[in-house]
Order: C-alpha cells, then structure tokens, then sequence
C-alpha cells in the first residue's frame, strides 16, 4: 500500500491529460466516438468524479464482494431453498436473469467506450472500473442461475435470451444498444449513468434486495445487494458530465439526452419491475405497489435531480408519463399472460381475490379497468377452457419500445383520449407507436431508428415461417418445453371473484 | 382474394393485434375475425351485432376491405352496437 495518503497523489496520478502535438484531437477523440459537442479539451478536464477510488482499493473492494458473494450462492446452492420459493418470485428472477445478465456484459462496451473516448483523464479512470464492473455483472449473473439448471432449466435464459429474437429480449436489446451498444461517450454517460443507473436501477436493486430478502431468496438478495454497490459508484459519471454540458451552454443536449432515455426506460422498467412488484412478489410480502415505489423513489429522486442541475423535468412528464403509472404495467401484464407462451419464465396471473382486493384498494378502479379481463378469463379456466387464455395472432408492437402497444387500456382507463396507435409514414414506411413519446424519439432521430424491424414487421416481411404462433414461437427460440406457462396452474381462478370478498377487501 | 393484415381493435379489449383478413372480406367478416381475437376471451360476450369503424367512422357491413378503401395496416375498430 502507499505511504502517501490518497488526497496527496490521488489527483496527480488520475489527471493525464495533455495537448497532442503530433496528432490531430479529432482523430484521438473523434465526433462520432466522443461527441464533444465542441467543447475545447481544457473544459473538459474540469470533470470531476463524486466518489473516488483508487485502483487498489478497487481490486481489495470487488474481491471481498465476490468473495462474499460466491459464499452464499455456495451454501444455498446445497439447500433447498430455490425449491421453497413463490412460484411468482421464481418467475421473477428468471424474468430478470434473461433481461439483465447479458446485457449488463455489454454495458461494459459502453463503459470501455467512455474509458477511451471519455474527454478527461478522470473519466476515462472510473469508466474503466464501470468496465469491470459490468463485466463482473455479466459473468455473476450467468453464474448464478448456472447453478440454477438443475431445479429450472429457463434458468438458461440468462444467457440465452439476449441471443434470441423473443419479442422481450428484441425490445431490450433495441434499448440498450440506443443506450450504450451504439451509443457516444457523451450520451452514454447521460443516458446509461445519470438517466438509466442514477434513475432506475440503483434504486431498483435496492429495493429488490430487500424484496429478495422478505420472500427468503438469500442468493438473489446478495446477489443484486452486491452489484448494486457497484452501480452506486459508476453511476456518477453521469453527474458531471452533465454539469460540464450545462456550464458550456448545452443544457439543451442534456436534457434531450435525458428525455429521450427516461421514456425508452420506463417502458422497459413497467414491464420488468412493473409485473414483478404487483404481481409475482408474493403478496404477503409486498412492501409497497408499484406505483408508490415508482412514486416515492424514482419520480421524487428525478424531481431532484433535475431540480439540482438546472434541468426541468421531461416535457412529457406530467401529460403522458405520471397517467401511465396507473394503467400501463396493468396492461402489459395482461399482455404477457395472454401471450404467455412466447416468454421464457411462468408468468403468475397474480389475479387471486385476495391480490385483486389488494389491486383495487391500491389502484382504484382496478377491477373496472383490468379485473374484468381477468373475470372472463378465470370463467374460462374454470370453464376447461385454458385454450382461451392464450393466444392465436401476434399483438401489435411499438416501433420504437418494441412491447406490445396497449393504447385501448389507457383510454379504457380514462387516462388517454383515444386508444388508437400513434402512426407515421417515413420514406414509405408506416410505423406504429405506442406513444407520443415513442413517436418524438423516432422523428427527433429517423436515421437512427428507421431501419429496425419489430417482430411483427418481421412476420408481415416473410421471416418468420411458417407464418403462424407456432412459427413465430420457433423464430423466438421457444420450444415447447421453454414456452412460459401459468406460474401456479391456475389457482388463482379457483374460484369467481366477488369484490370485498376477502378480508382486505371487506375491509376496505 | 389475397391475404391482407390490419390491426384489429375491440372496444374494451387492451391492446391492439395483428388480425389477417381477405381484401374481399365484407365488414361483417371482418368483424367477426377481429372480435374473435378479444370476444369470450378477455371481453365479455354480448347477444349484439357487430360493427367496423374507421377512425370513429362506422363502415358498412356489406363494404368489402377493398371497397372500404383499407390500406394494409390500418387499424379497424370493431364493437357492439
């Protein structure tokens, strides 16, 4: 270890930046990898992280962590405690093993872009533990549901997914490569770091952990714990490098960084989070819904944020964003049960009387808006007749989130003037959207978005064959065995649901 | 006679789907193939006649996809009367 304290050479040694001479800056750092923005080099050597760490204590930090870590998976491993598990909470973390594990492998190609193309010596330093860091993230999270095949071979997802053209890894692959696969030093600092991991997913692995923990799942809970403190720390290039922007004049570029990627999260983080929380967490174990994590966490936190930097809040945000925590997951859900097959976990209806209660008393309306559906599909369950719970065509799906586009939900719910798509013809094409927001990102960049094709486009286009469910399953790599099923074989439909007739209802 | 795809929308159902029909379908036919996606499945059965519209427009029931004036893709609604 040195002798010196970290304040007296901390600076020295994370600050090599200097003037070339015998290159051009814009071939070292070009546009297209950096995206300045014009900012001269100096300017950018302002740049300064919140959180800092040294190389050593970095190493000495992750190895304890993983040591910790791989202990517990260890000894769960030889336990019985997967097997005990909600079948609603095993959906869960299936579900996030196949959205998250290879994905946050490739974070780090965003993380080592910043690492080169980053225009400060400071940044480029904690960019490169962000690398690591997501390379650990991969590797943990295929590890652990590795260890998972014998008791769930969907734990196989983890690393499969991603590979696939399952309609839920295309819409997470769509936003993750806009967020930092194909994305600029700049922009990926604004939108993965500041946007995506300061906004989202460091609150959200905190309150997972601590859901993992209440259901028992010990090696979920210090798995995500474990990850999280690292996000916690790489997180934070996004701050000043949206400061930089601001005192330079481009607090234009930062905000429309940040609207662009807020919205493509959230629709993402409904579908994954939004079903998870109020619907596959046992509901003895709920701490809060949905919308109130939403509400107390990521909203107030963002409100924040922006409040802190000069920023305003996205323009959306009151007239589209806030509406959809009332309807939006409610109806991918129901999207992704009645579509069940083309998933990779069991979705769990989570429509028992006793969790619909629960709904309604903490989405009021809930049995108007959602629980009929779910009446006339418990009717046919009952009825013998589970065929008609699951699908025989493709649903429409957004050309820019790639998820089903539920429009009719939001205007059964009272929360959209029509429910018809958002449509636009570009060059001869017609995209469908399932928002205005969706429509402004595409239209604020078509060359970005324009050549990609949604699963439907894809079906229509002759790729998908045969051109029916069964081929369409075989084209998201989806066998028989793979294709998602009911998580508790129907129990939740054993019986009609009467409003107010359990005791939370009642007492309600 | 030939393939042709719209999106098919039932009123109270919650998302929009990929319904192929015949361009020489008549609405009533049409009606029928969207409602069967969303009718006695998520949506409540009902002793009432169908009905296509477009953009809040109703169409005929005798009018045929092509007739109508359907382009591929475009979004039929379909509900009770």
């Amino acid at each position: 270890m040195p002798s010196l304290e970290r304040s007296q050479w901390y600076d020295l040694t994370r600050d090599m930046n200097w003037n070339f001479t015998y290159v051009d800056e814009k071939d070292v750092f070009p546009e297209e990898m950096s995206r300045s923005h014009g900012i001269a080099a100096e300017d950018w050597w302002g740049w300064d992280e919140p959180y800092k760490v040294t190389y050593t204590e970095y190493v000495h930090n992750q190895f304890g962590k993983d040591a910790s870590v791989y202990a517990v998976n260890a000894v769960v491993g030889r336990s019985k405690i997967f097997e005990s598990l909600d079948p609603g909470w095993k959906s869960a973390i299936i579900a996030h093993y196949g959205a998250i594990a290879v994905p946050e492998y490739t974070a780090g190609i965003g993380e080592s872009r910043m690492g080169r193309f980053g225009r400060a010596a400071a940044w480029r330093n904690m960019a490169l533990y962000g690398t690591l860091d997501e390379t650990r993230h991969g590797q943990i999270q295929t590890y652990f549901p590795y260890g998972l095949l014998a008791k769930e071979p969907r734990a196989d997802w983890a690393h499969k997914a991603f590979h696939t053209n399952e309609w839920g890894a295309l819409a997470a692959r769509s936003l993750f490569d806009d967020m930092f696969g194909a994305n600029d030093a700049v922009s990926t600092a604004i939108q993965l770091t500041f946007t995506f991991e300061t906004g989202f997913t460091n609150l959200q692995f905190l309150g997972m952990a601590a859901d993992a923990m209440r259901v028992g799942d010990v090696d979920f809970g210090s798995l995500i714990s474990s990850i999280q403190t690292d996000e916690a720390r790489h997180s934070q290039q996004g701050e000043p490098t949206v400061k930089i922007l601001i005192e330079q004049g481009h607090r234009d570029v930062a905000q429309k960084l940040v609207d662009h990627m807020f919205w493509r999260s959230w629709k993402v983080f409904a579908l994954l989070t939004g079903l998870s929380m109020d619907y596959y967490t046992p509901l003895e174990h709920r701490a809060h819904s949905f919308k109130e994590f939403m509400t107390e966490f990521i909203v107030k936190q963002f409100l924040d944020q922006f409040r802190d930097f000069g920023l305003d809040k996205p323009w959306y945000w009151d007239e589209y964003f806030l509406p959809e925590l009332d309807w939006l997951h409610h109806a991918y859900h129901l999207g992704v049960y009645n579509w069940r097959p083309t998933v990779w976990w069991n979705p769990d209806a989570g429509a028992s009387p006793e969790e619909r209660d629960w709904l309604e008393q903490k989405y009021p309306g809930w049995n108007a808006n959602f629980g009929r559906h779910w009446d006339t599909m418990g009717e046919n369950i009952r009825a013998g007749k589970p065929e008609l719970t699951l699908p025989e065509t493709l649903p429409m799906v957004c050309n820019m989130c790639h998820i089903p586009i539920c429009t009719p939900a939001g205007y059964n719910a009272g929360k959209l003037d029509s429910p018809l798509p958002h449509v636009l013809v570009h060059e001869g094409r017609q995209y469908n959207f399932c928002s205005v927001p969706c429509k402004w990102i595409f239209e604020e960049s078509p060359e970005r978005f324009k050549g990609h094709t949604s699963v439907v486009d894809r079906f229509l286009g002759g790729e998908i064959q045969p051109p029916d469910l069964g081929g369409a399953l075989a084209y998201m790599s989806l066998s028989p065995e793979e294709c998602g099923q009911d998580a508790t074989d129907y129990d939740w439909a054993a019986q009609a649901y009467v409003p107010g007739g359990t005791a939370a209802g009642a007492d309600k | 006679m030939a393939l042709f795809p719209l999106q098919g929308m039932f009123d109270g159902d919650f998302v929009l789907m990929l319904v192929p029909v015949d361009d020489q379908d008549t609405m009533t036919q049409v009606a029928e193939k969207v409602a069967h996606h969303a009718v006695g499945r998520r949506v409540a059965a009902q002793d009432r006649p169908l009905q296509v519209r477009r953009n809040s427009v109703p169409v005929p029931a005798d009018a045929t996809v092509t007739s109508a004036g359907f382009g591929p893709m475009d979004v039929v609604e379909v509900g009770y009367l």
